[in-house]
């Protein structure tokens, strides 16, 4: 490689130093030609082989041109000619000559090396604001990648989250009922056996009714645990109700809004809302009806998930109702409920889709109701479906 | 220790409540029942020797209902295992009555179901217990024959003659013949198929 272009500078030097023999050969023949013909000395030419040779090879082919001209101006053009003898007269004009030659290649040489000088700090420059350009390229590519990174990390946590609080709820739910029906299931097995029992003293031959009374107060005893049971478990419930307040429904569906953003865009789903400014406050649990909100919304945009061919668009609606009502409307464009299932939506374990546990609709319309409110679902069974739930508004001035 | 009170139904739960009500219910169609609170209990009581059945709650804090299963099977106690669960699952009760449980009953059961179980049970394991105080009594019998006489009988159920048996044996025939009454008193056989059928049933059960 280096072997290579040092071989190809010297080459090239040699060519130049060729260059300029030849230009000084053609000059002399130029010359004598000329001057055989026209009588009048045609140095010039001379010069400009100095000249090109020193504006294409530098100062060393350019010295060649300058010393062959001295040397063929002293030989042939000064008398006397064809000699190299130089009689003091002409001196000067030798001499003059010579100088000549050697200022233009020098002027000529400084100014090459000017340019390239020029030359290299520009090229030099070039190199580096390309440099520069392309580390801030990269630089600027790196924090677009590592802001794509953060928005999408951000947007899986939120997803993670959400997922996190849907599974603790419904794993909450699901050890509850385990709990809760072995609690209950117990004491209930100890009423039956003893009834059974109780039942089998009085059917024999003589009935022994100190132990069919017996049993039938055992399973008194049992039913009444049983009781308990559920009254605990009511009570652990209510202690659970988490505190309500004026809950303005407007922001708690816009940020419900940017919980489902990132689901909304993934699934190709506009989201659009529709919110009354004037809505009045409603009193309750904000987190509760958020939830509620988010379910219906998340159902919404499951159920247009096969939806092809026309614009997936999920509203949320919010308006003021007389008498001081408030209704929220979650509406979807996707291929709506079918009939038969429409009367069932709202029970606990009803679901349509294989990996739905059934109690999203069942436990939202539970939180409406325990508001005061109202859950209902509207569907033509074709084109999409719609949630509306109606809240009282709250009382007092600054609620 | 004979014991000559009747069968015995045991009950294992952890509910009281529970416990009392089988009782009671048990008690009530004339069954003998002995109520434990947990596997351990009824580990460690004394046991009579009479026809049993165990009425087991799989899910107990402790030794769960599987465990006791598992523990009796080991200790080659064989009772007939009537399981009642509040949450039994098809894959619970397949691995319960392919580790030989007698019947796998929900909670809460019905009464007539529970003792339909136990009368099933009790009569199966009557018949164990006759098969197996059977089978006991024809090994001591089997025991008290000589090392001589043993041979005898081996190549008897073999179905050799006794002329055959003496040149097996190097013996004269009037011997074997001595010794092959003495088989037939000492075995308490009636005839020579009651004899081959006797050392059948052990070789049988020796290989089991």
């Amino acid at each position: 490689m280096i072997a290579e272009r040092h071989k190809r500078r010297w080459s090239r030097t040699l060519l130049e130093y060729a260059i300029a023999s030849g230009l000084s050969a053609l000059a002399l023949w130029l010359s004598i030609v000329l001057q055989t013909r026209f009588g009048n000395p045609f140095w010039f030419f001379f010069a400009i082989a100095v000249i090109v040779s020193t504006w294409t090879g530098g100062r060393g082919p350019g010295w060649v041109a300058v010393v062959f001209s001295a040397l063929a101006a002293l030989y042939f053009f000064v008398p006397p000619y064809r000699s190299w003898h130089l009689n003091l007269e002409d001196v000067p004009f030798f001499l003059t000559f010579a100088l000549c030659q050697v200022g233009t290649n020098w002027l000529i040489a400084w100014r090459r090396d000017t340019e390239d000088a020029v030359r290299r700090a520009r090229d030099e420059l070039e190199i580096r604001v390309e440099e520069r350009t392309a580390e801030l390229k990269l630089s600027n590519d790196a924090l677009v990648t590592q802001m794509e990174e953060q928005r999408r990390t951000q947007e899986a946590l939120l997803a993670a989250r959400t997922e996190l609080a849907r599974v603790a709820r419904i794993t909450t739910i699901g050890e509850l009922t385990a709990s809760i029906a072995h609690e209950v299931n117990q004491p209930i097995a100890a009423v039956v056996a003893n009834a059974d029992a109780c039942e089998a003293w009085l059917a024999r031959a003589v009935p022994d009714l100190a132990e069919a009374r017996a049993a039938a107060e055992r399973a008194v005893q049992s039913a009444t645990r049983a009781s308990e049971v559920i009254v605990r478990i009511r009570s652990m419930i209510v202690k659970a109700t988490p505190e309500k307040g004026p809950v303005h429904l407007n922001s708690v569906i816009e940020e419900t809004a940017a919980l489902a953003a990132g689901q909304a865009e993934r699934q190709g789903v506009t989201l659009d809302l529709a919110l009354d400014p004037a809505l009045l406050p409603v009193f309750g649990d904000s987190i509760q009806l958020q939830q509620v909100i988010l379910n219906l919304a998340v159902n919404g945009m499951e159920a247009m998930s096969t939806v092809q061919g026309r614009p997936r668009v999920l509203t949320i609606r919010s308006e003021s109702r007389e008498p001081g009502q408030v209704q929220i409307s979650v509406e979807d464009s996707g291929t709506g409920i079918a009939p038969e299932n429409l009367g069932r939506l709202f029970d606990a374990f009803f679901t349509t889709r294989p990996s739905g546990m059934g109690m999203g609709l069942s436990i939202s319309r539970s939180i409406i109701e325990a508001h005061g409110g109202k859950l209902c679902a509207q569907s033509d069974g074709r084109s999409g479906s719609a949630f509306r739930f109606t809240l009282p508004a709250a009382k007092g001035p600054a609620a | 220790m004979k014991d000559t009170g009747g069968p015995i139904v045991y009950v294992i739960d952890d509910d009281r409540q529970i416990r009392d009500g089988l009782h009671s219910l048990i008690r009530s169609v004339g069954l003998r029942v002995e109520t434990f609170a947990s596997a351990q209990e009824f580990l460690d009581a004394k046991r009579p020797d009479a026809p049993a059945c165990l009425i087991l709650d799989v899910r107990m804090p402790g030794l769960s209902g599987f465990d006791l299963q598992q523990t009796l099977k080991d200790a080659h106690l064989e009772l007939p295992i009537i399981f009642i669960t509040g949450h039994g699952d098809i894959p619970m009760s397949v691995r319960a009555m392919k580790e030989g449980a007698h019947e796998f009953l929900p909670k809460p059961v019905r009464g007539q179901d529970l003792l339909e179980a136990v009368q099933k049970a009790l009569a199966a394991n009557t018949v164990a217990r006759g098969e197996r105080a059977e089978l006991d009594e024809i090994r001591s019998r089997f025991q008290s024959l000589t090392p001589r006489e043993r041979e005898v009988m081996d190549l008897v159920v073999a179905g050799l003659l006794n002329k055959q048996i003496a040149d097996e044996l190097g013996m004269s025939e009037l011997t074997v013949k001595t010794h092959r009454a003495r088989v037939m008193e000492k075995t308490a056989a009636d005839s020579l198929a009651h004899l081959v059928r006797m050392a059948e049933r052990l070789r049988v059960h020796a290989q089991k």
